[in-house]
């Protein structure tokens, strides 16, 4: 077994990796549901990245955003998923796509 | 420079007025046409007077410097000055901007044009003076620049609401033509600002005094694109040779008031920056871009005489004319000489007078005959001799007879082509210059040639037996009392509203015609002092 | 670190509670509203659209009042929220466009919804969000006015609650702004990861697009301004904008494509001048394609729609173009030539836009229709109504002497001011593309003076009197802005505290 020591390192790639993987999947999917929970995941990745940034610079600033950053979203949620819900009561099964009455 | 400070709130004054009458005809409704003809009226004949004031106020020994001066803080932050002026060039620019207007509202006291509503009708034209007058007599860049603009939106609607059938295709062509050339002029300025305040945060002015000590020191590279900007600007309004093409649109689907104003005036708008603005501001590139300015001229003037000889109607006809007699003013400009730029501002004052009144003539004959088409036309001398006598005067004024206004704006500019500047000699463009007069002259021929044969076809001969039908005597003596009401009734000769309105032009073409000198000496202290610039 | 924070002892930052006073006015008057609302008879609800104009209106005093008072800068919070001139400004500026939008709501909301106090609530929120924005200096406070402002937003977009194409709108313009944020947000833990600070004048500091991890800034810098641009809808990042606007209620579009929009900018000229003063390199190029790409593209769409609604969509995501290219020379120009023109810029256009929404308003109450077409004839039966919005189209077309024209020319002469190649070609193309916005607002003026009305009925327009005021204020602003631009001083505007290597 090697040893290996678990760096600052480590943590911002799996925030960036994590950011992607949300990012990917906003492009992707097409229910606005999901979509909506690759955003809370491209959230959380950027959470991770300020605990770890705030960690290895030894300031107290990254934490304390991290904080406004969870408030925030869980305003988001309140926001998001009321009008989703909406929608999808008067339309069962709308993806992103069914929602094309305004173009040009 | 100098200036005389004397009386300096009578510009303000006379560039403002027309709005006060804008305003209080606000309050007018809509279905009183009587009043608002009548506020208008007294509007455009105070301005007149006030015009005629500053005639008489105007010290005639020093009409090199700028006059009745005034300059005030406007927008300090990217300090643009409210400064007026008046010297010998602008001021007969001015006046006759005053006096076309005048007319035109008495000429549409019996000829609103349809669709009708007077106020609004009235209400452009006023707004229109305004910016017409604003601009000759603004010495600031930015303060030209907006009076420049003002005019853009009335002519706009004077066209789209007023205008004949093809209206809104013409004036959507004349409002794109005119705002490409102002956006582009728009950056020139500004570049022109930029480039003389040099590395300063703060300096610098809008002032046209400023432009004229610091202009001459610019870069040449850089100078020859700012003067491109402007070229495009102005030579749009002129119109030059390849901008030309909303001219005839326009003077053919505009209302005869729009069309007289746009002849008569607008168009002054473009060669009144070149004077004013883009040669003597920027006098190293004004050298290089002569000679294609020179070129497009006399392009213009045969391209305009050919496209005259093709037409079938009237109107279209003289709006070509336009383009040739344009080009005439931009050879005298090009050539960069006092003689030249002198016969430019002459043909300026004598196009304006004589199309203007050319317009008028299009306009009552359309009014009468219902129909420009030159083929459909003939005898007026026998049904209207009045009227065809007046239109054969212009037609001789328009081809540049001497004795009569057009002579004089003509004749010098192409005497002048084959001296140009001794700035574009030193460059080797003399026979570039000199190859230009022949041609130029040969333009005259050809003016000769299609105003001729325009007057022979529809003046001589018998009269069309498609409008003789109804009878031409029965109508005639009561036609003022009860025009309009049916087709016969239209054949009737100038009536009064036209005698008034056309008389003043009439004079003024051939009190021009006769002592140009009246003219020359007011304008050429302040050319003199302008190209003084390019040395000799 | 914890026990770093529990050692240092706390000290109680000062309030300067003069300087918080319009957040304050705001904050209770919220409150206020929501227990009003509570206790008021279902006849007498539209007691709750004036007491939310007096509110709006009694935050503009401490503006005012601090603004004549005292020219200095007050600084709270370590710097990281300032008042100083920049922001009193767009204080005021945010302020009154939201009195405008609750004058041009008080008809539309009593005769379509029940929930008028919720609806005024939220707005008043909204626009507390983009007052904290004025004077937000720090990655934080900056990130949390954005949320503030961006949250009540949505829910108003979607506020026809029964009508399907409000519900699109509302989601369209929450998922792309959530997006926006997470984007906006991942760039700012980064800049913060390279500076090591959220305060915005350190990072100004520290990033230099130069030296150490360079990678990291430019990818920082990029996300945060693409962030923005979702907000302030620049091409590529504009799509959803038509289509929020078309389906939002119309007070709302006028509030996203104003207040909303100005709050953008206001975010953006933040980070520029102060964030990234020193990374020109990065954030320069970056700005001009996206100014370039906007004002063309904006305007090729807006060429082409039927609808009116959507046709000042596209060319406010133009407008949004012309804001855009001050900031792209903010560094080679003149940084404080750039700041006025970007700050006059959104002034006169908010004057200008919200005006024209109203007269949008006013005519859809006697037409029922969004199309261009159905303009036609209103020269005849309300030449006012026509009158008004040919100023307000010609103000947008920049053609003196309406406001439009000062605000274009001040973002030509701080692009100008770069002399750059660059600079100057980016100069070319707006003044062309000038010519192509000119094209499609002539269409409209078009319709409504030399076209007769499409379905012959020219009774006149009953025009509430709420949206009368609305549109005699934008009016008569949007006029004194074009003939006397520099007449309040508001076109001075130099003092952004802490920018300019000061």
């Amino acid at each position: 077994m090697i040893a290996v020591a678990v760096t600052s390192t480590w943590y911002l790639v799996l925030a960036a990796v994590l950011f992607g993987i949300g990012l990917a999947g906003v492009m992707i999917r097409r229910n606005p549901l999901i979509m909506f929970m690759c955003i809370e995941l491209m959230l959380n990745a950027v959470n991770l990245s300020f605990v770890t940034l705030a960690n290895h610079l030894g300031d107290i600033g990254g934490q304390t955003t991290v904080l406004f950053v969870m408030v925030v979203a869980a305003a988001e949620v309140v926001v998001g998923l009321g009008i989703i819900v909406a929608i999808l009561r008067r339309r069962p099964g709308a993806t992103a796509d069914d929602l094309s009455e305004l173009k040009g | 420079m100098d200036v005389l400070r004397d009386q300096n709130w009578l510009l303000s004054l006379g560039t403002f007025l027309p709005l006060a009458g804008v305003v209080i005809m606000l309050f007018i409704p809509k279905r009183d046409e009587e009043s608002a003809k009548l506020v208008a009226l007294v509007t455009a004949i105070a301005t007149v007077a006030v015009g005629a004031y500053t005639l008489v106020k105007f010290d005639y020994g020093q009409s090199a410097k700028l006059q009745f001066f005034t300059s005030h803080d406007w927008i300090r932050p990217i300090r643009a000055t409210y400064t007026l002026g008046l010297d010998g060039i602008s001021l007969p620019l001015y006046f006759l901007s005053m006096v076309i207007t005048l007319l035109v509202i008495i000429y549409s006291w019996d000829h609103i044009p349809s669709p009708g509503n007077a106020k609004a009708f009235l209400m452009l034209m006023l707004v229109l003076q305004t910016g017409m007058a604003g601009t000759f007599v603004a010495q600031d860049l930015i303060l030209f620049f907006v009076f420049f603009e003002v005019v853009l939106l009335p002519m706009y609607f004077m066209i789209g609401v007023w205008g004949g059938e093809q209206r809104q295709y013409a004036s959507l062509k004349f409002f794109l033509y005119t705002m490409f050339g102002s956006a582009l002029m728009l950056v020139s300025f500004i570049a022109l600002f930029i480039v003389t305040k040099g590395n300063t945060a703060e300096g610098g002015s809008f002032a046209f005094s400023w432009f004229q000590a610091h202009g001459p020191e610019i870069a040449k590279t850089t100078a020859i694109w700012i003067f491109a900007g402007m070229f495009v600007g102005f030579a749009v309004k002129v119109p030059m040779f390849p901008f030309h093409t909303w001219l005839p649109d326009a003077h053919t689907q505009a209302p005869t008031q729009g069309s007289v104003i746009l002849a008569a005036i607008l168009l002054k708008l473009g060669t009144y920056g070149f004077v004013r603005i883009a040669i003597p501001f920027l006098p190293q590139a004004a050298v290089k871009w002569a000679p294609a300015i020179a070129v497009l001229a006399c392009i213009g003037i045969i391209y305009g005489a050919l496209g005259c000889l093709a037409q079938t109607d009237m109107k279209r006809l003289i709006a070509f004319s336009s383009v040739a007699h344009m080009g005439f003013v931009m050879l005298g400009i090009a050539t960069l000489t006092p003689l030249g730029v002198n016969a430019a501002v002459f043909g300026m004052v004598a196009h304006g007078l004589i199309t203007g009144m050319l317009f008028f003539l299009a306009g009552s004959v359309k009014e009468r005959y219902h129909t420009l088409e030159i083929r459909r036309l003939s005898g007026m001398l026998k049904q209207i001799p009045r009227l065809g006598w007046i239109l054969g005067f212009c037609a001789m004024a328009s081809l540049g007879l001497p004795g009569l206004a057009g002579f004089w704006g003509e004749f010098p500019a192409i005497i002048s082509s084959w001296n140009p500047a001794q700035a574009l000699v030193g460059d080797g463009k003399l026979d570039l210059f000199r190859v230009l007069t022949v041609v130029a002259a040969l333009g005259t021929v050809l003016a000769a040639g299609y105003l001729l044969w325009l007057y022979q076809r529809t003046a001589f001969g018998e009269p069309n037996p498609e409008f003789t039908s109804h009878g031409s005597g029965a109508h005639s003596l009561s036609a003022a009392a009860n025009h309009g009401d049916d087709h016969g009734s239209d054949l009737h000769d100038v009536n009064t509203y036209e005698w008034i309105a056309w008389t003043p032009l009439l004079i003024a073409i051939v009190v021009f015609g006769v002592y140009p000198q009246l003219m020359f000496k007011v304008i050429d202290p302040a050319v003199t002092n302008l190209m003084r610039v390019f040395g000799k | 670190m914890i026990s770093a924070l529990v050692a240092s002892d706390f000290a109680t930052p000062h309030v300067d509670y003069h300087a918080l006073a319009p957040e304050i006015v705001l904050g209770v008057g919220i409150c206020l509203l929501i227990v009003l609302d509570l206790f008021l008879a279902e006849s007498r609800k539209w007691l709750v659209s004036t007491v939310a104009g007096l509110i709006l209106l009694g935050a503009v005093l401490p503006v005012v009042t601090l603004g004549v008072i005292g020219s200095d800068v007050r600084s709270m919070f370590d710097g990281r929220y300032v008042i100083d001139n920049f922001s009193l400004v767009l204080k005021a500026l945010f302020l009154l466009s939201g009195y405008v939008v609750v004058l041009m709501s008080s008809r539309d909301t009593e005769e379509r919804t029940p929930y008028q106090g919720e609806y005024y609530t939220l707005l008043l929120t909204s626009i507390m969000g983009m007052v904290m924005m004025a004077s937000a200096r720090d990655l934080v406070s900056v990130f949390v006015a954005l949320e503030f402002l961006s949250i009540p937003a949505y829910m108003l977009a979607a506020w026809r609650k029964r009508d399907s194409k409000s519900n699109e709108a509302g989601m369209k313009y929450f998922l792309l702004g959530v997006f926006a944020s997470a984007v906006m947000l991942y760039g700012m833990s980064l800049l913060y990861g390279v500076t090591g600070s959220t305060r915005l004048v350190d990072i100004g500091q520290a990033v230099t697009g130069t030296d150490h991890l360079v990678g990291v800034q430019v990818l920082g810098i990029v996300f945060v301004i693409v962030g923005f641009a979702f907000k302030v809808s620049a091409v590529p990042f504009h799509t959803w904008a038509p289509d929020v606007y078309q389906g939002a209620p119309t007070p709302i579009t006028a509030f996203l494509s104003v207040a909303s929009k100005a709050a953008g900018f206001v975010a953006l000229s933040l980070l520029v001048f102060l964030a990234f003063p020193a990374a020109k390199s990065v954030y320069e190029p970056f700005l001009w394609v996206l100014a370039a790409v906007t004002i063309t593209v904006g305007n090729l769409l807006a060429l082409k729609q039927k609808n009116i609604v959507r046709m000042l969509a596209y060319s406010s995501v133009s407008q949004g173009g012309f804001i855009l290219m001050p900031l792209a020379v903010a560094g080679t120009g003149d940084a404080r030539t750039s700041l006025r023109a970007v700050v006059v810029y959104l002034i006169i256009y908010a004057a200008t836009n919200l005006g024209a929404f109203a007269v949008v308003m006013a005519v859809s109450r006697k037409t029922h229709s969004g199309e261009i077409a159905s303009y036609g004839g209103l020269f005849n039966y309300a030449p006012g109504l026509a009158a008004v919005m040919t100023l307000f189209l010609a103000s947008l077309a920049g053609i003196p002497p309406f406001g439009g024209w000062y605000a274009k020319f001040g973002a030509f002469k701080a692009v100008l001011e770069a002399r750059t190649g660059a600079a100057y070609t980016l100069a070319v193309i707006a003044a062309v593309n000038t010519v192509v916005s000119a094209a499609y607002y002539i269409t409209l003026m078009r319709e409504m003076w030399m076209k007769p009305a499409p379905d012959g009925d020219e009774s006149p327009v009953r025009v509430p009197r709420n949206l009368v005021a609305a549109l005699v204020i934008t009016g008569v602003a949007t006029l004194a802005f074009g003939v006397l631009p520099g007449f309040s001083g508001y076109g001075a505007i130099t003092g952004l505290a802490g920018a300019f290597g000061r």
